[in-house]
């Protein structure tokens, strides 16, 4: 149930947690918003809601929102609206009751395939109100100088580089279990068979499908190449998110990583020289975008949530976040002149307009214990598969029978 | 963390009190116990006992169904066995390692001529938060040579698969050698020199001494507490893998504690409740193993005043006393001396490149203050530890007087309760616990986390004072009982013979809630983030935050630091005088 965006969140110290009591006390009236952000992001949020006519107290759910929202149910004082990050608890919420239909008018501001995630039996029940690209790899222009436009480049890049004594070609923080989810699903998100991810999201054992083992045994292949991380295998498996990214742009000890925008933040930190981007290369037919979001829904019973969720939905409402960046919008309303020119412009368009079908993060829709933690679910799977191929001589083949095999036991056994 | 309450030497007392009252038997006023006891019962009640009923239960339940035993083999399927067979490896291998290393050093260290620095540095480590000694060595042991020191010198990736698990004991032994030194030096002591004389007198060689004058009277006996204390703390590993072990090892570091708390998420479940129960079933036995193995001791010794410097008096080697120590305190100074130097480089630094290079300065400190979320976790957690130290205090005085002078007829029971409360470990409860507290409306406030932290210190606190009042001299509660007229006041003339004990009592209260983490991480919530939950927070990310992370650890430490260091007189001397007995 831990949201593996949180974790990063978590990144900005001890105000990660405690910044949660900031600003307004609840006075009378004061809405109560409860969200899983923390640290800065939790700052811009507040900027945001600043803007409201009305007192709004924002509460921290920190890593499990749902727990929180089950305790508060549970004593009687529900919040007014709540941010979820997975358009599964959406879906949960809206069938327990728990939440306020939102007029259907607030849903065409979203590209269908956004709107459909958050519409149960045919009523909306959220309103999309941030957006996250999960599909870019990150590299410093003066390290990496052409950077590779197709999968094939890409494993001739590793390769060439690897074998080359420099920087490792790739920096990879696999302790973080959903690194390692965030890679397969740009590979399953390249297939023009947009059915078959909608399946497996849904937690259908449908993972010794052809294209999942392909998917697998290319991963497996350019894992494998000895070289590719800084370190090794063994040692990428004891970095987190966050290092990875410095090996990048701070230490150089790796020539590009692979995660979504939210890079951008950590990276700012640590660099001095700015970051580029480019995307994650089309493994089968098509170039993957994987997406990511959180929608504010409406808890039942609350007088003015409606008014805050419709307001949050406009146009205007997350001008102050889109200028302090690190925030893209799934919303069209939004002008993407808000946006500076170049990278985040470019990503805000690409998200909220997402062409031939969405693919929102597949992790984090699992049914649920397959769904990822430390040392449990898809995260570990592919951990264990990443420790197994990055072995020196390894059975990739093997290796990809028995993830397969894993994959499709954990989904039987969490929909049993 | 419940067991671990006892940070110096409560837990001594409490394995050797579990009798009846053995004085005071001539004072019966069930009535007045019955009004002073009460204060005290319901909160272990309703927060720890029922709560055990309530895990019990649902160990062998589902929907209110009986299911036998299918709890317990869903939850000792796949690695279940393991995890369970780790955490009694924890169990044994820990505390064997603190006992002899206790002993060693405090034989080499007593008397010695850098004894008193010596033994600061290697109690420095009790007084910590022991998630700051899992941030302490998790920089240490960082898996990139330019960082973790102890990777640079032997090429080891400690937080790997392989090694992850003696890495953490690594870590726990060095917090916990402090006390078993504090505790065998007492013991040494309180050795009865004339009888190593006797020994002597009738022939007997070094190691008829040592087995005669030495082992049997007290020694074999601190070993068994020591072993029992240490082992009963073991399931504090709890913070130390979470905060040391990276997600893609924790699973080779998995013990009870860890995966009871994953799998239940906050509430209570068919498996981690089998698992709890198995566990606790498990401490139980061993509890119950060592307070019959301290019980067969020699009789207690009378006190006999310390003799120094007499030519029968026990003393390690010379050269052994020369090196030993000062090598000791140099090696457990080095992780404290990595933190500080950590924390004083700029996050940036600090995240790139070793603690031993480059600028040292303040600016992970500035950056930890901003947004003034640290400076309000700090205001909450002192608050919380001020008023639990202030009710557990008030709440066991009345209790322990009960117990101790007024034999109330349920004496032994609720001596036997309280024993019981004082090694419930929390993870085992926290659902249930979290179920009284939601029905009360106070999950996740601080009201809720007072209401846990008392629950927990009370029955420690009890024994601890329970044990000091028994002590008074008779004469002394005659003299009391004929000038006060009301219990109370009899209390109140009592008191001042107390101090040391009720010192002893609120400093370790104080610390534990201080130093507190699982509490804080399965009852805080949005509006109440004490210290512990707050740095927890900052190492999710453990690398880029380093120079946060260390800055947040000192300045979590200080406080307990300073009451260690500044009342470990009285707080030895409060809680010695138990051991002894």
């Amino acid at each position: 149930m831990i949201k593996r965006r949180t974790l990063l969140r978590a990144a900005a110290a001890a105000s990660a947690a405690t910044a949660a009591t900031t600003g307004c006390t609840r006075g009378g009236g004061a809405l109560e918003v409860a969200v899983v952000w923390s640290g800065g992001e939790l700052a811009r949020f507040r900027d945001v809601v600043r803007g409201y006519p009305e007192p709004v107290r924002v509460i921290s759910a920190g890593d499990n929102i749902d727990a929180l929202l089950r305790a508060r149910d549970r004593a009687g004082a529900r919040p007014d609206v709540a941010i979820l990050p997975r358009p599964g608890l959406v879906a949960g919420y809206a069938r327990d009751g728990w939440l306020e239909p939102l007029d259907s008018e607030l849903g065409e501001r979203y590209a269908p395939a956004w709107t459909e995630l958050i519409t149960v039996d045919g009523v909306l029940y959220g309103a999309w109100v941030k957006a996250a690209h999960k599909s870019l790899f990150w590299h410093l222009p003066s390290v990496l100088t052409d950077p590779p436009g197709s999968w094939s480049d890409l494993l001739a890049m590793v390769e060439s580089r690897a074998a080359g004594g420099g920087p490792a070609p790739l920096a990879i923080g696999a302790a973080d279990g959903w690194v390692l989810t965030d890679w397969l699903e740009n590979l399953l998100a390249s297939f023009d068979d947009q059915r078959l991810y909608q399946d497996l999201a849904a937690g259908k054992p449908l993972w010794d499908a052809s294209q999942v083992r392909g998917a697998l045994a290319a991963l497996a292949r350019m894992w494998s190449v000895p070289g590719a991380f800084p370190g090794g295998g063994r040692r990428a498996l004891l970095t987190q998110n966050e290092e990875s990214v410095i090996q990048v742009v701070a230490s150089r000890d790796a020539c590009t990583v692979f995660e979504g925008d939210f890079v951008a933040g950590v990276a700012r930190q640590f660099q001095d020289e700015a970051p580029r981007t480019f995307r994650f290369p089309a493994f089968a037919g098509r170039q993957p975008l994987v997406v990511g979001g959180d929608a504010a829904v409406v808890l039942r019973g609350s007088a003015g949530g409606r008014d805050l969720v419709r307001w949050l939905a406009g146009s205007d409402a997350f001008r102050p976040w889109i200028a302090s960046g690190g925030y893209l919008s799934p919303n069209r309303l939004v002008p993407l002149g808000f946006y500076p020119a170049g990278q985040p412009r470019d990503l805000a368009a690409e998200v909220r307009e997402p062409v031939d079908g969405l693919r929102f993060d597949l992790s984090d829709q699992l049914p649920g214990s397959f769904t990822g933690f430390d040392g449990q679910g898809v995260w570990k799977i592919l951990q264990d598969f990443f420790a197994a191929v990055t072995t020196p001589r390894a059975d990739l083949r093997s290796a990809v029978d028995d993830t397969v095999a894993q994959l499709n036991a954990t989904a039987k056994k969490a929909t049993a | 963390m419940n067991p671990e309450r006892g940070v110096l030497l409560g837990e001594t007392v409490v394995l050797d009190d579990v009798g009846p009252a053995r004085r005071g038997r001539a004072y019966p006023a069930i009535g007045t116990t019955t009004a002073l006891l009460p204060p005290g019962a319901p909160r272990p009640g309703g927060l720890v006992h029922w709560p055990v009923r309530r895990t019990g239960d649902a160990s062998a339940t589902a929907d209110g169904e009986f299911v036998g035993l299918e709890h317990f083999r869903t939850a000792l399927s796949d690695d279940g066995w393991s995890v369970l067979g780790r955490t009694l490896l924890w169990a044994m291998v820990v505390p064997a390692v603190v006992t002899v290393l206790g002993f060693v050093l405090a034989a080499a260290s007593r008397r010695s001529s850098s004894g008193r620095i010596v033994t600061l540095i290697l109690v420095a480590p009790i007084a910590l938060p022991l998630v700051v000694t899992g941030v302490t060595f998790r920089l240490l042991y960082d898996p990139d040579p330019e960082r973790g020191t102890a990777t640079w010198l032997t090429g080891a990736l400690w937080l790997g698969p392989e090694l992850i698990t003696i890495a953490l004991m690594s870590a726990f032994v060095w917090a916990w050698v402090g006390l078993a030194v504090l505790v065998f030096r007492a013991a040494f002591d309180a050795l009865p020199l004339a009888l190593a004389d006797a020994v002597r007198a009738y022939g007997g060689t070094r190691l008829d001494v040592f087995r005669d004058a030495r082992w049997r009277p007290l020694l074999r006996r601190t070993v068994a507490i020591v072993f029992a204390l240490v082992a009963l703390a073991t399931s504090r590993t709890f913070d130390l893998i979470l905060v040391m072990a990276p997600g893609s090892v924790i699973d080779e570091a998995m013990v009870a504690p860890v995966r009871i708390w994953q799998t239940s998420s906050g509430t209570v479940t068919g498996p981690s409740a089998a698992l709890g129960v198995l566990w606790l079933a498990v401490v139980l036995l061993g509890m119950l193993a060592a307070a019959l193995w301290t019980r067969q001791a020699w009789p207690p010794p009378t006190p006999i005043a310390p003799a120094r410097g007499t030519g029968s008096e026990w003393r390690a080697p010379r050269l052994v006393r020369r090196l030993l120590p000062p090598a000791a305190a140099i090696w457990w100074a080095i992780p404290l001396v990595v933190l500080v130097a950590t924390s004083l480089h700029a996050p940036r630094d600090a995240a790139t490149r070793g603690w031993w290079t480059g600028p040292i300065g303040l600016a992970s400190y500035r950056a930890l203050f901003e947004g003034g979320g640290l400076a309000r976790s700090l205001a909450l957690t002192a608050a919380l530890a001020a008023v639990v130290t202030g009710t557990v205090l008030v709440v066991a005085l009345l209790a322990a007087y009960a117990l101790a002078w007024l034999s109330p007829p349920g004496a032994q029971a609720a001596g036997i309760l309280l024993l019981g409360a004082a090694v419930v470990p929390v993870q085992v409860i926290a659902g249930p616990v979290t179920e009284v507290l939601d029905r009360a409306g106070l999950a996740g406030t601080f009201v809720g986390l007072a209401l846990v932290h008392v629950a927990l210190g009370v029955p420690f606190a009890v024994l601890v004072l329970r044990n000091a009042l028994a002590d008074v001299p008779m004469a002394r509660v005659r003299q009391a009982r004929l000038a006060g007229r009301r219990e109370w006041s009899v209390l109140a003339r009592l008191a001042p013979a107390t101090v040391p004990a009720v010192v002893a009592v609120c400093v370790l209260e104080f610390v534990q809630v201080w130093n507190d983490f699982v509490v804080g991480l399965h009852f805080g919530g949005p509006d109440a983030v004490p210290l512990g939950l707050a740095l927890y927070g900052q190492t999710r990310q453990f690398v880029s935050n380093s120079g946060l992370v260390a800055a947040g650890s000192v300045v979590a430490s200080v406080l307990p630091l300073a009451l260690v260091i500044a009342f470990r007189r009285q707080v030895v001397g409060g809680l010695v005088s138990g051991a002894q007995k």
